[in-house]
């Protein structure tokens, strides 16, 4: 069946249309060809209407035992937000930390038809997958944890080949089912089990002593290598610390110019001057980005209200306990492989710090030029929950709404940014880029983001509507693999969603170590650690598997 | 057992879930556990459905009790020893029907997991214990008996990464009550009814403020003292307990005291908690629930919205005060038959359960990990297992049953 979305403008920044009025034509799930003398089996009038491709989150809390556990300490979220079931939907709760049935309706509701959880710990993979696969309509996928893995680390303490370290990447993959690798703190997980409790770039870690910066040559390099189309996925040490651009800055460098992606840069471009020792260190970080292109970052913006920070570092969240409100937080060490922590935070406008940490996000959109090497992100929950992206967008695309916004904040911070005097408004153009176009070519998911023929026909509509965070919270219709799945942001057919993985290949030589190290010190054996992929579709749902490109030795 | 011949197995009849059994031509190698040993031997007592006693088809049987759901104005789903699949689809099955869902006897659960939502928790997985823990102390009620192999899995690790020799072993609690088989260091003697008593006072003490003994002559005040020495000195203490063993009603102030304890630990040493509480599934089926609902237990669907409530929902008060109008009882992973109630009862019951009378629908659902494969979750909460058909029985799973029961509903509204 053959469906013409009519002469809508079309954004498609990958193919080069900047608003082009053009016909759009759907079969089987792909955007095909125009059918000779345009024949459509239905067809939609988009005329004046924007055409995007679905959305898709790059960094995004979504899945797995550690937003469990912010689910478990949320519960006035859970009590003050509530969806009822319909006809074709379950019901669900929380707005910070939403159930998994409501996370997939909201995100569908809004045009995002993808989101990536950022932060699987590997032992914990086959919960998350199992979590996954009740995320309604919109695809996923999980970047797994490394640089805290007492094996990796162990591995590199001796000296070992990078041949090594690259077979057990591309092992732990597989393994976990992963589409990508994260690297949180690099060491400092593993340092806090030691009862460190700082960790610098070059401090060797307390036991191995292995310093982060060799954690971050290994694994950006390994990734790269093995041929995983997204680089490291790193959220460097010392998240939050004020002065912590020297700590960023000096991680970038350790990639040694194999490709690296920051993640929620926000909390990482802290300088420490002024009468409060906190500054917004912004600027410098724009400006090594704009000269670096090996880098990409999402920015993890904050948005005021109550929100719960749930993160892979210990040894972060437990300095951070203190500003915990309300009053608890979960500490958890995990199966010498990584950890989690959540502390509920309630960021607000009249408090500087957090004042602040709105400008500096806001200063890194607008500062970093190019909009292929920045996402669009809150790290959800952790700045904000992701339905405040629509806020957010306006914040980019409208100035004026940008300067009143800010004439709300503490007035120190106000005189502490230059947010006010920066001119830019993002147009529709870059906000395809960024959320759609540079997410998924960052992914290597060559297939989305675009509406290209062959594209997967994840299809957002918008009406044109000046008011940005209006237009973009509910789109006017939203298509999955060519259904017609949101109208007004009501979901009208519940279709189940792919993961996405890739599956590099390796020397299964690495498997005798591997296997030895499970032998000797896990309490999980090496036949039941890694997930089959039988396993993932038995939860529900297909798989697709893109593509690695195993590089040369550099 | 020839170990060419011989591969692993996980066992899911305890909330370790020791995945290092081995299945072979000549059976399952259960390590010297006798519970393993039990559940592997699950008898079939029974593989027919039934329909009012007389035995029927899969099919009718599942018509049968879409019907009482159907018609039921308020009805109760538990038992709830399901793998997760099991949990997805009955939790589905739930939301549909407007049910509400508890797990039987989640109130030693939700002991804990109301400190956590209150106050957090500061906790490890067997696998941090297993490697690091230099100073372990176990509380109350000796683990070993709910969990047989709790010794040799999480202390006995000859092979640790990060400490020298075994760990320092210390029992707080009831001298019979000291674990078996585990070589203790120290033991610090209470009753049960003064555990909580001496739990405050260990914190005192940790703290370097003196214990009110004036207001508790009979606790040890010295072996205390020793213990809280031995918990500032360890590098990673370990603090273990089974939340089913502390004193009756003082769950939640024992779990409090602990979290107190653990915290202060940390400011300038490192030491978990790993309570023990999650067998038959009951970490999973929690975890379910609350990613699909945002509720771990206790569970209304009633209002169209998820409501969660400890006392309300609690399913043995609901059908102790009538509240209910129909009982669908799934239990899978045990033997476990359905209280005896007067109100229509849906029985999802394993091969191995005697049912004493006959319930409006008795259907014989697969155990995971003996009838069919599936996944079930440690008690650290952490690692999902995943489980092997050790037999061919050909039941259903509980999953597939409460799916066509879904089923069923779905096409008849």
């Amino acid at each position: 069946m053959i469906t013409r979305l009519t002469g809508g403008r079309v954004f498609d920044p990958a193919n080069g249309a900047r608003g082009d009025v053009r016909d759009v034509y759907i079969d089987d799930g792909r955007v095909v060809v125009a059918p000779a003398g345009g024949r459509a089996d239905q067809s939609y009038d988009l005329r004046n209407r924007i055409v995007m491709a679905g959305a898709l989150d790059i960094h995004s809390h979504v899945a797995g035992g550690k937003v469990n556990l912010a689910r478990l300490l949320m519960t006035d979220d859970h009590r003050d937000t509530v969806a009822a079931r319909g006809a074709l939907t379950r019901s669900g709760s929380g707005l910070a930390t939403p159930s998994s049935f409501v996370t997939g309706y909201r995100y569908i509701g809004m045009g995002y038809t993808a989101a990536f959880e950022p932060a699987m710990v590997a032992s914990n993979a086959r919960s998350t997958h199992a979590e996954m696969a009740d995320l309604p309509i919109i695809d996923k996928g999980a970047y797994v944890m490394l640089g805290n893995d007492e094996f990796l680390l162990r591995l590199l303490a001796a000296g070992g080949e990078q041949e090594h370290v690259n077979d057990y990447v591309a092992w732990m993959m597989r393994a976990t089912g992963a589409l990508g690798v994260k690297t949180v703190n690099p060491g400092g997980i593993s340092a806090f089990k030691f009862n460190g409790r700082t960790l610098d770039v070059d401090t060797p870690g307390p036991h191995h002593g292995v310093t982060p910066r060799r954690v971050i040559q290994a694994l950006s390099r390994a990734v790269h290598e093995v041929g995983v189309p997204h680089p490291l996925h790193t959220h460097c040490n010392n998240l939050g610390v004020p002065g912590n651009i020297d700590t960023t800055l000096a991680t970038i460098a350790a990639a040694e110019g194999f490709p690296i992606h920051l993640t929620h840069a926000q909390f990482h471009s802290y300088g420490d001057e002024g009468d409060r020792h906190f500054s917004s260190a912004a600027a410098r970080l724009a400006e090594a980005i704009n000269r670096t292109p090996n880098v990409t970052l999402d920015v993890g913006q904050i948005m005021f209200g109550q929100t719960v920070t749930a993160s892979g570092d210990t040894m972060m969240q437990y300095r951070n306990r203190v500003f915990a409100s309300p009053d608890k937080w979960i500490l958890m060490d995990i199966e010498c492989d990584g950890g989690c922590g959540l502390v509920p935070f309630r960021y607000r406008d009249k408090n500087f710090v957090n004042a602040l940490q709105w400008t500096i996000g806001l200063e890194l959109f607008l500062l970093i030029e190019d909009p292929w090497r920045i996402f669009l992100t809150t790290d959800h929950p952790n700045g904000a929950p992701f339905t405040a992206y629509p806020t957010l967008v306006r914040l980019l695309m409208d100035r004026d709404f940008r300067n009143a916004s800010l004439k709300e904040l503490h007035p120190a911070a106000q005189k502490a940014t230059t947010l006010g005097s920066i001119a830019r408004e993002y147009t529709l153009d870059e906000i395809a880029i960024m959320t759609r176009a540079a997410p998924a070519r960052i992914l290597g998911l060559a297939d989305r983001g675009h509406l290209g023929v062959g594209a997967a026909a994840d299809i957002t509509v918008y009406e044109d509507d000046a008011d940005r965070a209006r237009m973009f919270a509910t789109p006017e219709y939203v298509f999955k693999d060519g259904t017609e799945v949101a109208h007004r942001g009501s979901v009208v057919a519940v279709p189940q969603g792919r993961t996405h993985v890739v599956r590099p290949d390796y020397d299964r030589a690495i498997e005798r170590s591997i296997k030895s190290f499970f032998d000797d010190h896990m309490t999980l054996g090496f036949d039941h650690f890694p997930i089959s992929t039988q396993e993932i579709a038995d939860g529900g749902g297909a798989m697709a598997e893109h593509p690695c490109r195993a590089r040369g030795r550099a | 057992m020839s170990a060419a011949t011989a591969r692993p197995i996980a066992c899911p009849f305890c909330g370790l879930v020791c995945d290092d059994l081995l299945i072979g031509a000549s059976g399952i190698e259960t390590r010297g556990c006798a519970k393993a040993a039990a559940g592997f031997a699950a008898p079939v007592v029974a593989r027919q459905h039934r329909v009012g006693g007389e035995v029927t088809t899969l099919d009718h049987a599942v018509d049968v009790a879409a019907g009482i759901l159907r018609g039921a104005r308020l009805p109760l789903v538990s038992g709830l020893g399901v793998d997760l699949a099991g949990a997805r689809s009955l939790m589905a099955l739930a939301d549909r029907c407007g049910a509400v869902i508890d797990r039987w006897q989640s109130g030693v659960q939700l002991d804990l997991l109301r400190v956590v939502q209150r106050a957090g928790a500061l906790t490890a997985t067997f696998g941090e214990v297993a490697n690091r823990a230099d100073v372990v102390l176990i509380v109350g009620g000796d683990p070993t008996r709910a969990y047989p192999r709790f010794g040799a899995r999480l202390l006995a690790n000859e092979t640790a990464l990060y400490r020298d020799g075994p760990p320092s072993v210390v029992h707080i609690g009831p001298l019979s009550d000291a674990p078996a088989g585990v070589p203790l260091a120290a033991q610090v003697p209470v009753d049960t009814a003064r555990l909580l008593d001496a739990l405050r006072a260990l914190g005192a003490l940790i703290d370097g403020r003196r214990a009110a003994g004036g207001t508790a002559p009979d606790l040890p005040l010295a072996p205390l003292g020793d213990l809280a020495g031995r918990l500032n000195d360890a590098r990673y203490g370990a603090i273990i307990w089974d939340t089913a063993m502390f004193p009756p009603g003082e769950g939640d102030l024992c779990t409090t005291m602990l979290l107190r304890i653990l915290r202060s630990l940390n400011r300038k040493t490192r030491c978990v908690g790993v309570p023990l509480g999650g067998s038959d599934n009951g970490q999973g089926v929690a975890q379910v629930m609350l990613w699909q609902a945002g509720w771990p237990s206790r569970l209304s669907f009633a209002q169209e919205v998820p409501d969660h409530d400890p006392w309300r929902f609690d399913a043995a008060r609901l059908l102790a005060a009538g509240e209910v109008d129909a009982l669908l009882w799934v239990s899978a992973l045990s033997p476990a038959p359905p209280p005896v109630a007067i109100i229509p009862t849906i029985a999802l019951v394993s091969p191995a359960t005697i049912l004493r009378t006959a319930p409006a629908v008795e259907i014989r659902v697969g155990m995971p990990g003996l009838d069919h494969s599936g996944t079930i979750v440690r008690s650290d909460t952490v690692i999902a297992v995943p489980l092997a058909a050790a037999r061919a029985s050909g039941l259903p799973s509980a999953a597939v049953v409460a799916t066509a029961i879904l089923g069923r509903l779905e096409a008849a509204s």
